[in-house]
């Protein structure tokens, strides 16, 4: 008798109460538990498990989004987010990261500070087929490049650690972007914003142009160097969508 | 061994502790008695009692009444309640949040994973708010990145899917069961 209640202590964890626990895990610990166990699968469905995950004023975010989408659970709502979503009149781009809940954003060339981005002398604006947005700045040609772009901590999620950075695709007929490494920083409420470089070139060729400049242009490049900060030199990497990024720096969204 | 200075100090202090039952004539409170599914009592202070809200709706339903019945609940689980809630009403009289922050995580570390998974159904029923956000945070925090496997022994629960069924549960979140930890 003693010990068939024992047993029985185990198996008569409720719903409800997995539930709960499940709400204190991750989306991914939670999808993941939905194969323990048919009480685990209900559980791991319910709304209370999701609504945690779902950041705090993503019912604001939804309000910011042209495109109406019904759903039947917080969950579905959850995975829907984890897709792209335009937002503020298209200008900046949301995203849920499925596997911690945490958000991102993708700010448009229109929502960046661009210098002399008006001006069709320089810089002209376009609508590309493989951006996310419906406009893209394209430069022409320019003797200052400064990008800025700004946004509200508080849109964020807390406690994370963000990286920032810049999304481009650099053109096959492209010259002189790289000639000279590129200052690039990222400021926040707390954190210092050190600054470092980057070479806008694409990384497969980045050892053979090095190696030219030393052999051809030692000295100009070390001239043109010395005008900007020291830095890494770091080159874009390649995206999954096609694009090109650039870590910009790291910060702490406390 | 044969030091036999030692012994008058010793029978001095004994002599000195005898009159230990007055001070608990000198404080009276209220005492509650709880009865747990395999009928072993417990008595508690009202104050402590209280905490369970469960218990507290019972007597308000019913005041005349000094045993109260726990028919979910066992000895083992409802000791190591008792003796967290008792803890809460000393941070409660002296709220100190650094050492309320400090008792609370030493408790759950200290616990065995069944101790804790025997607890939350208890916590659930009396209706314990506190505890149950330390139980639950402690167990996600154990199972937290493991494998299914991993996760139905630490519950001690049976599969009960049928292959298909969980043939197609892992199709439906694939991605979730990359880069677990190891058992």
């Amino acid at each position: 008798m003693e010990g068939l209640m024992e047993d029985d202590e185990f198996k008569i964890l409720p719903e409800g109460c997995v539930s709960s626990i499940l709400s204190f895990t991750s989306p991914q610990d939670a999808c993941k538990s939905s194969l323990v166990s048919t009480i685990f699968q209900s559980a791991a469905d319910s709304d209370i498990v999701w609504e945690r995950f779902l950041p705090v004023d993503y019912e604001d975010i939804v309000s910011k989004s042209n495109v109406r989408f019904k759903f039947s659970s917080k969950k579905e709502l959850f995975l829907h987010l984890c897709n792209s979503l335009l937002i503020d009149g298209g200008r900046k781009s949301f995203r849920i990261e499925k596997s911690s809940g945490k958000k991102s954003f993708i700010l448009s060339a229109r929502d960046l500070q661009i210098t002399w981005s008006n001006d069709p002398l320089y810089w002209h604006w376009a609508s590309l087929p493989e951006s996310r947005f419906s406009e893209v700045a394209v430069l022409r040609t320019v003797s200052w490049l400064e990008i800025a772009g700004k946004i509200k901590t508080q849109m964020l999620s807390p406690n994370t650690k963000y990286g920032a950075y810049l999304i481009l695709k650099i053109s096959e007929r492209s010259y002189g972007l790289d000639s000279m490494p590129s200052e690039i920083s990222v400021e926040g409420g707390n954190s210092q914003g050190s600054t470092t470089t980057a070479y806008l070139r694409l990384a497969r060729e980045h050892a053979r142009k090095q190696q030219m400049e030393r052999l051809f242009y030692g000295n100009r490049m070390e001239m043109l160097k010395s005008r900007v900060v020291e830095g890494d030199g770091r080159v874009p990497s390649e995206r999954d969508d096609g694009w090109l990024e650039i870590e910009l720096g790291e910060f702490f969204e406390w | 061994m044969s030091s036999s200075t030692d012994s008058p100090t010793l029978t001095t202090e004994t002599t000195q502790l005898s009159p230990q039952p007055d001070t608990e004539t000198a404080k009276p409170t209220k005492k509650i008695t709880l009865k747990s599914s395999d009928n072993q009592i417990f008595e508690v202070e009202e104050s402590v009692a209280m905490e369970f809200a469960t218990v507290k709706s019972f007597f308000e339903d019913s005041p005349s009444t000094d045993t109260v019945p726990l028919p979910n609940v066992t000895a083992k689980p409802l000791s190591q309640v008792i003796e967290f809630c008792k803890e809460q009403i000393k941070f409660k009289a002296n709220p100190d949040e650094a050492q309320k922050k400090k008792y609370n995580a030493e408790f759950v570390t200290e616990k065995s994973d069944k101790d804790l998974v025997d607890m939350i159904p208890v916590a659930n029923y009396l209706e314990i708010k506190d505890l149950l956000d330390v139980l639950n945070q402690a167990v996600a925090d154990r199972i937290e990145n493991k494998s299914v496997e991993y996760v139905r022994s630490f519950f001690g629960i049976d599969n009960d899917f049928t292959a298909e069924e969980e043939a197609a549960l892992r199709r439906e979140h694939a991605w979730a069961y990359e880069g677990v930890d190891e058992d």
